[in-house]
Parts: structure tokens; sequence; C-alpha cells
């Protein structure tokens, strides 16, 4: 599916319809932080990403990282490419980019959305040619099965299939961990059946953390220079 | 204002679009909440009340004083009047109701706000009629100077106002001073200029904090 039929990976910014135009001015910080810091991983995406910089975890595992965190609740894939596109890959070299978003293109089908999360990957490897990526697959949500969920489901399954035949890209499924069998998702990993709380950060970020670190071990020590 | 003529006093559900029916799934267990506990604190508002419970600063201050959440993010006034009407009131008698709820009430006027906030006050005086309940003010919002800024100061200035004569109503004012001398607000303390991170929360509970003990302890037995 290419860019001009695929309406998930049309880049768009949100337009300000509140009022208070925080949206940009979130896009602007970020633009800012890519000239001002030398992150060795990137984290980018909608809340799931941008919330997760608020509980202890993120101090604890991805700051001594050297970890920035480009997320924006609401963000759709279109949010996100518009935002790559206009800055916020710009004067960084990080060793990884963590993409983490889906959840929001209500507007979109499965394959649609997958594509949109493709567009961002290769994006990303045009931009950052020498940098890896992980995809994080769309959690479950809604306290009970519901259509949210399938099409969550079905958006990892395309990524699953399409994603390693990008190269540099690797797909991690963390949501397995939250369906209880009586299919059930408990407010205790996601405080309001989509968000996670800090022991669901948890959980997840030891996995994730783990990748990091040995993705670290596997590339070659790059001096500074020649990164750029 | 009557209820008929004002969106923000008029109870609401939420409807859902999104299609996991979340909004109602935390309404009722809101409501299965209210049947197993006893609370003598309950919040009650919107994203600002509902993310607070995720941070230490809610069990270290607020747990000791037996206080549940019933806070559900995008909420607006007339969502909150809907749920309190609806069954999250029906089974507990806290001595103090902490309500924080007004923000996310776009396309209303000041006035209309108020309303919905008052419309709120007085339901939760028809159920608990020993209860008082402690309105929040609105926070600023934005990285610079806007609209919803100056909307929400309005708010806080009616509802203030309104409330003034009621003794079982009192209005507490929440912004510590997150604006700075050049009109910005910082990240560090509201992440998407709106949304509190935990050492703003911190900063702004504290006197939180210290007024619900003055509530309880003025509370007759």
């Amino acid at each position: 599916m290419s860019a001009e039929e695929n309406p998930a990976a049309e880049p768009a910014p949100v337009i300000d319809v509140q009022g208070d135009g925080r949206w940009m001015s979130q896009h602007n910080r970020f633009v800012q932080e890519c000239k001002d810091a030398e992150p060795d991983v990137l984290f980018v995406g909608d809340s799931m990403v941008q919330l997760m910089q608020q509980y202890e975890v993120w101090r604890e595992l991805f700051s001594p990282l050297h970890a920035l965190n480009f997320g924006i609740g609401g963000d759709t894939t279109c949010n996100v490419l518009w935002r790559l596109q206009n800055g916020e890959l710009e004067n960084i070299r990080p060793r990884v980019v963590v993409l983490w978003v889906g959840t929001n293109n209500h507007e979109h089908t499965a394959d649609q959305v997958a594509g949109g999360i493709l567009a961002i990957a290769q994006l990303v490897m045009t931009h950052l040619p020498k940098s890896k990526i992980i995809v994080l697959g769309l959690l479950p949500r809604g306290e009970f099965p519901n259509p949210l969920r399938e099409k969550n489901a079905a958006v990892n399954n395309l990524l699953r299939a399409s994603l390693p035949r990008l190269g540099p890209v690797q797909f991690i499924d963390m949501g397995g961990s939250f369906v209880h069998s009586d299919g059930t998702i408990s407010s205790r990993d996601m405080f309001d059946f989509l968000h996670l709380t800090a022991s669901a950060y948890r959980t997840i970020s030891t996995t994730l953390h783990e990748l990091l670190l040995q993705m670290w071990e596997e590339m070659p020590q790059e001096r500074r220079a020649s990164l750029v | 204002m009557s209820e008929d003529s004002n969106p923000a006093a008029t109870p609401t559900p939420c409807q859902d679009i999104q299609g996991d029916g979340r909004w109602m799934s935390l309404h009722n267990r809101f409501v299965s909440d209210s049947k197993g506990k006893e609370p003598d604190v309950l919040f009650v508002g919107d994203s600002l009340v509902q993310l607070l419970h995720e941070f230490e600063v809610w069990r270290k201050l607020f747990s000791p004083l037996h206080a549940l959440n019933f806070g559900v993010g995008g909420d607006a006034t007339q969502h909150v009047l809907w749920r309190l009407m609806n069954g999250e009131l029906d089974h507990i008698s806290p001595k103090v109701v902490v309500l924080w709820v007004g923000t996310n009430n776009h396309g209303h006027t000041p006035g209309q706000i108020c309303g919905g906030i008052m419309a709120i006050i007085n339901v939760v005086h028809q159920k608990l009629p020993r209860a008082h309940t402690l309105v929040l003010g609105l926070l600023p919002r934005g990285k610079s100077p806007n609209p919803l800024r100056e909307r929400n100061a309005s708010v806080n200035a009616v509802v203030q106002a309104e409330v003034v004569s009621l003794s079982h109503v009192s209005f507490l004012d929440m912004d510590p001073g997150f604006i700075h001398s050049d009109g910005s607000i910082a990240h560090q303390d509201m992440y998407d200029y709106l949304h509190l991170t935990p050492q703003a929360y911190q900063r702004v509970c504290q006197p939180l904090h210290e007024r619900i003990k003055s509530l309880l302890d003025k509370h007759a037995p």
C-alpha cells in the first residue's frame, strides 16, 4: 500500500482545536532537545511512550541509557510521521529508536495502521541508516474482549510478518501478560483499561531494557564522530 | 441558568465512540467499589484526579486518609454529574468530597462550566447531606498565555464567588505558581502543559492534604 493510498501513512500535525497549542509546544520542545542532547535511545510514539517517562522506572532503567522521550498523548501514526519529518530526527544519532504508536488510529483499518507504522520505520531507516529500530506491538485494551483488541492484534500480526524484512527492525509484542484467562484486563495493569500502571510499566520495561542492553553488546562501539 | 439550557450541567454519559467501552467499565468499577469500601474522602473529577492515583503521592498522602479515587480522563462536568447521579455516591458516606473538573469543558463558557460545577455540588449535597465538598481550582494550561488559561481563571473566580456563602462547600486554589515571569509553564511541572508531573503533584498536594485533614477534623462525628 503506497503512502498515497494509505491515510495512516500521510504525515499530519495535530490541529489545535482546544486553543492552548499544546501539541505544537511539545513538538517544538522535542526539536530543541534534538539540538541540545545526544541520545543513545530515542522513544517515539503516543501516550504509552509519554507516560512512561513520568514513572520511576524511566529514571532507573532508561535515563542511564541516555534516552529521550518524544511521546505525545493521542498521537496517531500520521502525527508521529509528521513530527519525525519536521525536525525530531535532526541532529541526533541514537543507536536505537523505539517506536510505539497505532492504538489511537481510530479512523483506520488494521492494514492501514500497520502500513503507517511501516512507513515510520522506513522513514527512520532513511534518516538514521545506522540506527536499529524496535517496534513495540499494540497492547490489548478495554476491560473485556472488544473490537479494538482484535484490531490491535491484527496490526501486530501484520507487523510481525512484515517488519523483519526491513532489516534493522525488531518487533516485540508484550501484550500477552495483560489478558487474564477470563478475557479481562485488570485495572492493576491498566488503570483505565488503556494506560499502564507503574507496575505494568516495570514489567515491560524490564524486558525492553534487557533487549536494549543486548543490542548494545551486539553493536560495535563506534566513536561519536563516525556516527555523524 | 437552568440545567436544560446548560450543557455543562446536563448529566451526560460518555458515548463509546472508540469501541472498547472503557468509560462505562470505569464507571461500573467505581459503583462496585462504592459498595465494598468506606472512604472518608472521595476524589472525583477528570484525568488530573485519575493520574494522581498512579503516583507515590497518593499512597503517601491520601491512602492514609482512606480516600477513593473516581477520576476519569477526559471527563467534563456533565460526565461527572452523570456518574454521581448513577450510582457512584449510592453506597458510601465520605466526609469530604474533593471535586476537580472543568478543564475539559471545551466550547462551554465560564458561566456554563460554573453551572456544571454547582450542579455537581448540589447532587453531592442531596445524596450526602453531611459531606463537605472541596472544589479545587482549575489549573492554568498550555506552554504560553492562551484563551484556555483565561477561561479557567474565570471559572475559578465565578465558582469561588458562588460557594463563599455555602457552609458545606469550600474552594481551594491549586496553583502554587506554575506560571513563570515570562508567562510560560515548564514541562518539568506539566509534561504536556496540562497534566502534572509527579513532582508537581507533590507541590500541589501538600496544601490539599492539609486542607482535607482540617476538614476531616472539623467534621461532626
